[in-house]
């Protein structure tokens, strides 16, 4: 009888944990932005990388259901690979486990702070954290590791409470120094190999103002 | 003054020297374009790799623009070359023919006589960067299309198209000063040396001794800021994210004195010196 009830018990235990596994307010954040199922907006682009210097750059973004967002500009524009990913799609394509780290207050909002452990060696991504605002439904802040792609952190700032996407996107990520080809230099330019060496891997950033959404539903 | 312009003038274009000049140009300009094609896609390939790991490009680089900058880069050598070969015939060909002597035979103040010859060589080396500014545009801009342009110059700098062009215009005519600064040492030399082929090597060392000068560190400021083998390329400074145009107009000012200094003296040795 006792051995019964410590197998029902640990049955209960696993199940119990299997369910668990997943964050419910993250399923809940995936289930509203699966809710949008197109969507439309202008995007205007600055870029913060300290040796780049570029002009705010306009581009237009178009979104439909399990297709690869499209960019559309009329000048040249350099567009973060990883940031744009409001679906979530990226994180939910493979398995994976969530870990509860508590709250976190974050410019005077309280948010709800999970990591994400892919059990796959499949996905991509390493590890992720996440910080939700559990009220608004929605994600704020996120920081990135991946396999391949290096790490990265997005910041997103909404317009209304109601709004499931942001009105403003900051992504900051490690870059790697450039290799400038000798005969591509102008005769002004001068070489600093300290500063050069120094310089091999820095911090960039792409902040985007998201305008004009059309959301279809 | 007039009459020795218009004749002058008619010299220059009465010979074949200035129209070989002119196709010579043009040869080298499509050959630029062509090369300028092939480099610009592996400049864009190096520089950009890097960039490709953390973004998707919209849009492209390899246009009109970029092409114009790689003429630009690559055509301050070669067209100096030409034009001084052909403004310094201007003098030595009087010379060579001993029309010279004809000439000062009649009522002509010297020193008029010597600076409508450097009028004229002016104004053919402005003409001559005119028809190459026009015939590079329209070659770039026809084969290669319009669009943003991006330049290493100490940080990976990107201008729109509009902007872009501008630079380039503004390039050119900085770079039009330099090249008459050129033409006019050219001249000079000639009255110095009065031979066609000892001149073509002079002004040819003249060229490549300044052209190797402007890297070099003089360690004294003034010397690396005002000494004019350091002018002649302000026009690159064009292509900072934010020009200095007190400093491109300074270095431009002071070649333009340098250019007149080199007139001056050529005028006084000219006036000076036998005719023989």
């Amino acid at each position: 009888m006792k051995k019964l009830l410590i197998c029902t018990l640990l049955l209960f235990t696993t199940v119990f944990a299997q369910a668990q596994q997943v964050d419910k307010d993250l399923l809940k954040i995936k289930k509203r932005m699966d809710s949008v199922k197109q969507f439309s907006a202008s995007l205007v682009l600055d870029l913060d990388v300290p040796f780049i210097q570029m002009p705010t750059k306009t581009a237009k973004i178009t979104y439909t259901e399990g297709k690869k967002m499209m960019f559309t500009s009329k000048d040249f524009v350099m567009l973060p690979k990883r940031g744009l990913d409001f679906s979530l799609s990226e994180i939910f394509k493979y398995p994976f486990i969530t870990v509860d780290r508590g709250t976190e207050k974050l410019n005077g909002r309280l948010l709800k702070v999970i990591n994400i452990i892919p059990t796959t060696n499949q996905s991509d991504l390493a590890l992720a954290t996440l910080y939700m605002d559990t009220k608004a439904v929605r994600i704020v802040q996120s920081e990135v590791n991946t396999r391949k792609e290096g790490s990265y952190t997005l910041l997103m700032n909404y317009a209304q409470l109601k709004d499931i996407l942001p009105s403003y996107v900051e992504a900051t990520f490690a870059i790697e120094r450039l290799k400038i080809p000798l005969n591509f230099m102008g005769k002004g330019t001068t070489i600093d190999r300290k500063k050069m060496r120094s310089m091999e891997t820095k911090t960039g950033k792409i902040k985007m103002q998201i305008k004009n959404y059309n959301i279809k539903h | 003054m007039r009459l020795l312009l218009s004749a002058e003038l008619l010299k220059l274009l009465k010979q074949s020297k200035t129209y070989y000049a002119l196709g010579a140009i043009l040869v080298i300009e499509l050959l630029i374009l062509i090369t300028a094609y092939f480099q610009g896609s592996t400049i864009l390939d190096l520089l950009l790799d890097n960039l490709k790991q953390s973004f998707y490009f919209e849009g492209s680089l390899l246009n009109g623009n970029l092409i114009m900058y790689i003429v630009l880069n690559s055509l301050w050598f070669n067209v100096p070359l030409i034009l001084m070969i052909v403004t310094s015939g201007i003098v030595t060909d009087e010379y060579k023919d001993g029309t010279m002597q004809t000439v000062m035979l009649q009522a002509v103040h010297k020193w008029k006589f010597i600076l409508a010859k450097y009028i004229i060589a002016v104004l053919f080396t402005l003409l001559v960067i005119g028809f190459m500014m026009l015939t590079t545009f329209i070659l770039a801009y026809s084969l290669f299309g319009n669009g943003d342009l991006v330049v290493y110059l100490n940080t990976l700098n990107f201008f729109e198209a509009n902007d872009a062009f501008h630079r380039i215009c503004w390039a050119f005519a900085s770079g039009a000063i330099s090249m008459v600064f050129y033409c006019v040492a050219s001249l000079t030399l000639s009255i110095f040396i009065k031979e066609a082929a000892k001149t073509w090597i002079a002004a040819a060392l003249f060229l490549i001794i300044t052209t190797l000068l402007l890297k070099v560190d003089f360690v004294i400021p003034a010397l690396n800021r005002f000494f004019f083998p350091k002018l002649i390329d302000s026009w690159q400074q064009l292509f900072y994210y934010v020009p200095d145009w007190t400093q491109i107009l300074i270095n431009n000012a002071i070649l333009i004195l340098y250019t007149l200094a080199f007139a001056a003296v050529g005028t006084y040795v000219f006036h000076k010196k036998d005719i023989g």
